[in-house]
Formats: C-alpha cells, sequence, structure tokens
C-alpha cells in the first residue's frame, strides 16, 4: 500500500461544527496576546484607584452612597474609556501605520474581519480589566461592611461605554493610520466624557439621560436598599451605547478595500440598524419619567421593580419604644436610638406619643414625581420624621440624612452629637405637627421647650436648625424674642405640669390652634 | 587600501570658506528638516492649531458649564492636555538604534524640538484665548482661568509629564502621561485637593505649584534630551 493509493479519491468538503470557525478563533487568540491593552492596564489602575475608589471610601458605607460618584458620575468609565479608546486606535492604524494595508487586503480572510478581530481583542482586554477592576471594588466594599445592593445594572452601563468608547476609537484609527490617532481618540474620549459628566450635572431629564455619565434620577436615597435599583434608565443607555458600537464598527467595512459587495453591504446594514439602536434608545429615554423609586421608561418598565426589597428589621428601644430599622442602617441603630430616647421620655405617655418607631422608605422627589415625598408637604421640603396612623407610628426616612461617620458629600464626617441633635429636633418638630413649615409659633416654643428637656439648650437651637438639611428654619438666628421667651416660661414649669399641659392641648396645638396666650 | 593612513587636518590647515559654512548650514537646515519630518512635527502643528481653533471657539461660546472648579476648568484642561499629548508622541523616532548610533545631534534636536513645540503650543493657545476676546465684541466670552500665566504653568508642567511619559513608556504611548495627568487634575479639583504637585488646582501665582511644574518640564526635557524616549524592542513604529 502507498500513500497514493490510500489518498481519498475526492477532497472532502470541511464540516462546519462552529458557529465561527477555527480559524477566527486563532486570529483574535493571536490579537489578544498581541495587544497592547494589557501594558495600559498598570496605569488605569492606579488612576482607577485614585479617581475611583479612593474618594468613595470617604462616604457612608451603603452602596447608593458609596457607587454615586465612580458609578452613577462615571468615574469607572472616565478611568477607563480614554485609554481604551486610545489603545483601541492605536491598534486599529497598526496596519496603516506598518504599510501593511496592501498586503493584508490581498489575504485569504476579508480585512475588515481581521480588523474586527483586532479590536475584538481589544475590547475583551478593556472590558475584562473594566469588569476585574469593579469586582475588586465591590469586594473590598463587602469587606468593609457596606451595605444594600450593589448597583450590577450601572456595571453593565460601564462595561457597554467601555466597548463604544474602544469602537470608535478603532474607527479612529483604521481611518487615520498616524501616531497621533492614539492621541487624538483619547482627547476625544475624554472631552465627551467629561461635557457628558459637566452637562449631567444640570439635565435631570429628556435627552440627557442617555448621557452615561449623568446620575440624575438614579442615584439618591435608597435604590437597592429599600427597593431594587430600577433598571429602565440602564437598558437604554445599553442599547444606545451599542448602537453606537455597531455603527461605527460598521463604517470600517465600509471602504473598498473592507471586503467583498456582500461584506461591504453587511457592513451598511449593521451601520443602518446600529444607528437605528442608538435612536431608539434616545426616544426612549426622553420619555423617561421620575417616579419615587427612580427614573422609569414606560416602554421598558416592569411593574415587578416597584416591589420593595422584604427584609427582616433591626430593631431596638428607645425609651422604652420600639425602634426598627432596615438591616441595611443596622449599624447605626444604637446612634439613632441614644438620639431619641431623651425626646421620647419628654413625651412618654402623651396621647399622641409614637407607639413604635420604624423606618420607612425615603422615595426620589423632583418636578415630575409619581408617588413622591412623605406625606407632609404643604410646599416645603419633605422632612425626615413624620408621625402617622393609631396609634401612631413615628416614620424615619433616613435616606435623607447624613448618618454618622465619614461624609463625602459634606464639610466634614458627621459627628455623633450633631446627628443625635437633629434626629431629637426632627422629631419633635414632627411631634408638635409642623409639617413642611417652620409652624405656628406655638409649635415652635413646644419644639425648644422639649429640645431643652432633651439637652439642647435654647442657644445651640438656631444653629441646629440651620444645620439641618431641608428644615423648615425660623428667620431667628438667635434664641431671642418672643418664642424662646415663652419657651423660657414652658420650661421652668414643673414636668408633671408641663405633661398636663400638652396632653390637654396636644390635638389643638397640632392642629395649630392655638396662640402664645394659651400657654401657661 | 584602507584608511589606516588617513589623518584628520590640523586645525587651522586648511581654512574654513564661505562655501564650506554654507555646505555646512545646508547640511545642519537638512538634518533639522528630515528630523521635524521624521517626527510628523507638521502634522503636529496643525492638530495644535486645531486645539488653539477648539480653545477660542470653547471660551467664544462660552461652551464651559457653570459650576465648580472642576467645570470651569475642565476645557482648557483638556485642552493643554491634548497638547501636552501631541508634543510628547512627536518624540517617537522611526529609526530606532541606527539613528541613535549615527546621529550625534539627536540630542540636541530632541530638546530644540520639544522646546520649539511647546513655546509653538503656548503661543497658538494664548492666541486662541486672546482670540476668543476680541472676536467677542462685547459679547462677554468666558475668561480663561488663571489667566495666560496659568496657561504656560500648566502646558509646561503637562508638556513635562508627557515627555516623561515618553522616557518610561516610549514616544508612541507619551500621550498616557498627559491623559492620566488631566483624569487626577480633575478629581482634584473636584474634591478640592491643592497639592502643588497638581498644580492647576493651585491659584496662578502660586509658587510652589509653578515650582512644582517647572520641575516636572525640567526633568522632562532633561531626560528627553539624554535618554531619548524608549524604544520598544522590534516594533517597526508608527508612520
Amino acid at each position: 500500500m502507498t500513500a497514493a493509493t490510500s489518498a481519498p479519491a475526492r477532497p472532502r468538503a470541511p464540516r462546519v461544527t462552529r458557529a465561527l470557525p477555527l480559524g477566527a478563533w486563532r486570529l483574535l487568540r493571536v490579537e489578544l496576546r498581541r495587544n497592547a491593552m494589557p501594558w495600559m492596564l498598570p496605569l488605569v489602575a492606579a488612576l482607577f484607584w485614585f479617581d475611583s475608589y479612593r474618594p468613595s471610601t470617604q462616604t457612608e458605607p451603603l452602596y447608593v452612597v458609596r457607587t454615586f460618584w465612580n458609578m452613577g458620575q462615571g468615574h469607572t468609565i472616565v478611568d477607563f474609556a480614554p485609554f481604551g479608546a486610545a489603545v483601541a486606535a492605536w491598534m486599529g492604524s497598526r496596519d496603516g501605520r506598518r504599510g501593511l494595508a496592501d498586503l493584508v487586503t490581498t489575504a485569504a480572510r476579508p480585512r475588515w474581519v481581521a480588523q474586527l478581530a483586532t479590536w475584538a481583542a481589544t475590547a475583551i482586554w478593556a472590558v475584562a480589566a473594566y469588569l476585574l477592576f469593579v469586582g475588586l471594588m465591590f469586594a473590598m466594599y463587602a469587606r468593609q461592611g457596606v451595605t444594600g445592593t450593589p448597583p450590577w445594572w450601572w456595571v453593565a452601563v460601564g462595561a457597554a461605554a467601555v466597548t463604544a468608547l474602544t469602537a470608535a476609537g478603532f474607527a479612529v484609527g483604521a481611518f487615520w493610520p498616524s501616531r497621533f490617532a492614539a492621541p487624538a481618540a483619547a482627547f476625544g474620549a475624554i472631552l465627551v466624557l467629561l461635557m457628558s459628566s459637566q452637562t449631567g450635572f444640570h439635565h435631570g431629564d429628556g435627552w440627557a439621560m442617555i448621557l452615561p455619565t449623568n446620575s440624575n434620577g438614579s442615584f439618591q436615597n435608597d435604590s437597592g436598599i429599600s427597593y431594587p435599583w430600577l433598571p429602565d434608565l440602564p437598558i437604554a443607555r445599553i442599547m444606545f451605547l451599542a448602537g453606537i458600537t455597531a455603527a461605527v464598527l460598521g463604517l470600517t467595512g465600509l471602504p473598498a478595500r473592507a471586503g467583498g459587495p456582500g461584506l461591504r453591504r453587511a457592513a451598511a446594514a449593521v451601520v443602518a440598524a446600529g444607528l437605528a439602536l442608538a435612536g431608539t434608545g434616545v426616544g426612549l429615554v426622553s420619555t423617561a419619567r421620575l417616579t419615587a423609586e427612580g427614573m422609569a421608561i414606560p416602554a421598558l418598565h416592569d411593574a415587578a421593580d416597584d416591589a420593595p426589597i422584604a427584609y427582616t428589621p433591626a430593631c431596638g428601644r428607645a425609651a422604652g419604644v420600639p425602634v426598627c430599622l432596615n438591616p441595611a442602617y443596622g449599624r447605626w441603630l444604637p446612634a439613632i436610638t441614644g438620639a431619641l430616647a431623651p425626646v421620647l421620655a419628654e413625651v412618654a405617655g402623651l396621647p399622641g406619643a409614637p407607639a413604635r418607631a420604624a423606618q420607612a422608605a425615603t422615595t426620589y422627589t423632583g418636578s415630575s414625581i409619581e408617588g413622591g415625598p412623605p406625606a407632609l408637604s404643604d410646599g416645603g421640603p419633605p422632612q425626615a420624621a413624620a408621625l402617622a396612623g393609631q396609634p401612631p407610628v413615628l416614620r424615619l426616612y433616613l435616606g435623607m440624612l447624613n448618618m454618622p461617620g465619614p461624609c463625602g458629600f459634606c464639610d466634614g464626617p458627621v459627628g455623633g452629637t450633631q446627628f443625635a441633635g437633629q434626629l431629637r429636633l426632627l422629631f419633635a418638630h414632627a411631634f408638635v405637627g409642623a409639617g413642611s413649615s417652620p409652624g405656628s409659633p406655638v409649635q415652635q416654643v413646644v419644639q425648644a421647650t422639649l429640645l431643652r428637656g432633651a439637652g439642647i439648650p435654647f442657644a445651640a437651637q438656631p444653629r441646629l436648625m440651620g444645620s439641618t438639611d431641608n428644615f423648615p428654619s425660623p428667620s431667628s438666628k438667635s434664641a431671642l424674642g418672643p418664642v424662646f421667651a415663652a419657651a423660657g416660661r414652658l420650661a421652668a414649669l414643673p414636668a408633671a405640669a408641663r405633661h398636663a399641659w400638652l396632653a390637654a392641648h396636644l390635638a389643638a396645638l397640632r392642629a395649630g390652634r392655638l396662640t402664645l396666650r394659651d400657654l401657661p | 587600501m584602507t584608511t589606516a593612513g588617513l589623518h584628520r587636518p590640523a586645525p587651522g590647515s586648511f581654512p574654513e570658506t564661505a562655501a564650506t559654512r554654507r555646505r555646512r548650514a545646508a547640511a545642519g537646515w537638512r538634518r533639522t528638516r528630515l528630523y521635524l519630518v521624521s517626527r510628523r512635527v507638521p502634522t503636529a502643528l496643525v492638530l495644535l492649531a486645531g486645539l488653539g481653533a477648539l480653545l477660542w471657539a470653547a471660551l467664544r461660546w462660552r461652551w464651559n458649564i457653570a459650576g465648580g472648579a472642576a467645570a470651569r476648568q475642565f476645557i482648557p484642561l483638556t485642552v493643554e492636555a491634548g497638547a501636552a499629548a501631541l508634543i510628547a508622541v512627536t518624540t517617537y523616532g522611526p529609526f530606532g538604534e541606527p539613528e541613535r548610533a549615527a546621529g550625534r545631534w539627536l540630542p540636541v534636536l530632541r530638546l530644540a524640538a520639544a522646546v520649539a513645540l511647546t513655546g509653538i503650543a503656548f503661543g497658538l493657545l494664548a492666541a486662541g484665548a486672546a482670540a476668543a476676546h476680541i472676536s467677542a465684541a462685547g459679547a462677554a466670552p468666558a475668561g480663561l482661568p488663571g489667566g495666560t500665566i496659568a496657561l504656560l504653568r500648566n502646558l509646561g508642567g503637562m508638556a513635562g509629564v508627557g515627555l516623561l511619559s515618553a522616557v518610561a513608556l516610549g514616544g508612541a504611548f507619551g500621550w498616557a502621561g498627559p491623559m492620566a495627568y488631566l483624569v487626577v487634575t480633575e478629581a482634584a479639583l473636584a474634591h478640592g485637593s491643592v497639592t502643588p504637585w497638581v498644580w492647576p488646582t493651585r491659584p496662578p501665582y502660586d509658587r510652589g505649584a509653578a515650582v512644582c511644574a517647572g520641575l516636572v518640564i525640567t526633568a522632562g526635557l532633561v531626560l528627553i534630551t539624554v535618554r531619548g524616549p524608549r524604544e520598544p524592542g522590534g516594533d517597526p513604529g508608527p508612520a
């Protein structure tokens, strides 16, 4: 038997057993090995630590607060995308820079397919590194005891943005094979992202919501704690970014050297589909409206996402009154019970005193809100404490407060004494029924008296009111005037007499029917 | 025949004629021109002019968005970082080892090109900012934050970062330094950090910031002159 007789009479056609031919995998593997992106990752890692991770550790250990800067305002994207775009431009311009364009055009594989493999390798490196760095950051948060739910949808938006900017950078390099393609792509990416950030600060609705670094309507209050992160806006942004990716990659397949007529027609179809997808994304966000749980897009909204997150509350007692919080806020339970105990003791036994205190979900507020803030608004700002129900329950909207400890968006850390004073003030204000207004003079007198009984002297109260977010302060900046004079007289009464007067007049006090002459 | 018997003529034995001086000048000019062309300096000049025009348009039509320091400065700083990135990328040489072995004027050319490009970039950006004021005609353009002094300090310092980046990463990746520095600066501005090493966060006449920026540009110029940009082995390099 010889080799000649053992050869088949006709060569067999290769069987297609894979969605992507083996050759394409090999090409991708080679491109992954020869890619410049890994060399850029140490620098990106340093920037990621400095710009995204480090500032976030100075904020409250809640995911919604921790990730406001790095995910909501898109700093993870700002740290990554310019370098991904620049490296993609460098890789995209490779054949042109090296004078190989004619050579690779005559290769067996169409030039566009080879270019897509180069881009895919760059994008895989960039997106994999992005996900790795974000994963490490979340792992660090988990070790630090950060509570709530991570904003996974926003991680997906970041990955989509990195992909889109690598595609845009690649197209720059493919069409302009120059040493300046990489800095031009980095410059363009960083300009677009920073402009997007700055524009986002001033646009809470409309087209600007498509910008991947716009945090409006998405990163406030109790998202991921009391109710899920709404996926509507992230889905629309991913559609937009995927459309941009497809459109710019399709553009690289349009020149005559990219491939045969069929391939170029396919590239044109990809461009059209990408533009349609991006346009659909922009159209969808234009219909977004702010709801109690964040930005919702009617065409994408799933009512199941409005369901609150079930939890077993963390409970304690303050002056004998049960106080229950979302477990995400459990670390602050001692501070809250300690703050409430003196004021709850002041009102213990009164007919309108709260039977228990419970944390309530803080909802989004805005001009177009549905559902809205706590139902005590009479035109003023919503308050972080409210009494409701029968028997009365003290509802605490803790998402509106800066909790004790590090506070990245304040002048400095929030002290325990400062927080306790604010919580006592909010309780006293709710107890007298002043709502979102400064309250009637008599309500202000009783509020001041309750606070003094809880250990806050009159002289310290005006400053406390001024430093409490959203508190409807009276115009007085000092503890002088008829209100504080009357409060002094009321506070001078024996505790039993004061208690008896309050028991007799509480309903009228809350209704605002009393005048200063009615005080004892 | 060998060169063993050849000696350099003693100085003064052949007086330099006007023709020799002309030939030397022509050779020097040709050497300089070839160096600039090989570094794509003409393209860089066009792009720098484009950045000047961009700064003019941004100031003329007030693209800056109202807000804090990070918002007010981000377009001028991005333009300055872009100019520094271009200067850094021009340091890449396509010839590598042969050029270093044969070109004894190379360090001088590197230094002269970096200094000249930085000066031209400053002039073009300053002209863009000035043109915005002139063309505004009473429409009150946005001012360049910190004025021309801050522009000189910020651009000079960032160019130094770019040159250092070219020394460390290679001329083709010299852009990475200024871009990374821009991200750091924006973060520092947003968080109110005022270390002099992030000089754009300091007032224009701040001595510490000027010293830091000056040290960085000096270090960048010295290293790019003495060492040159890092040459990755086996890479044919950019066009």
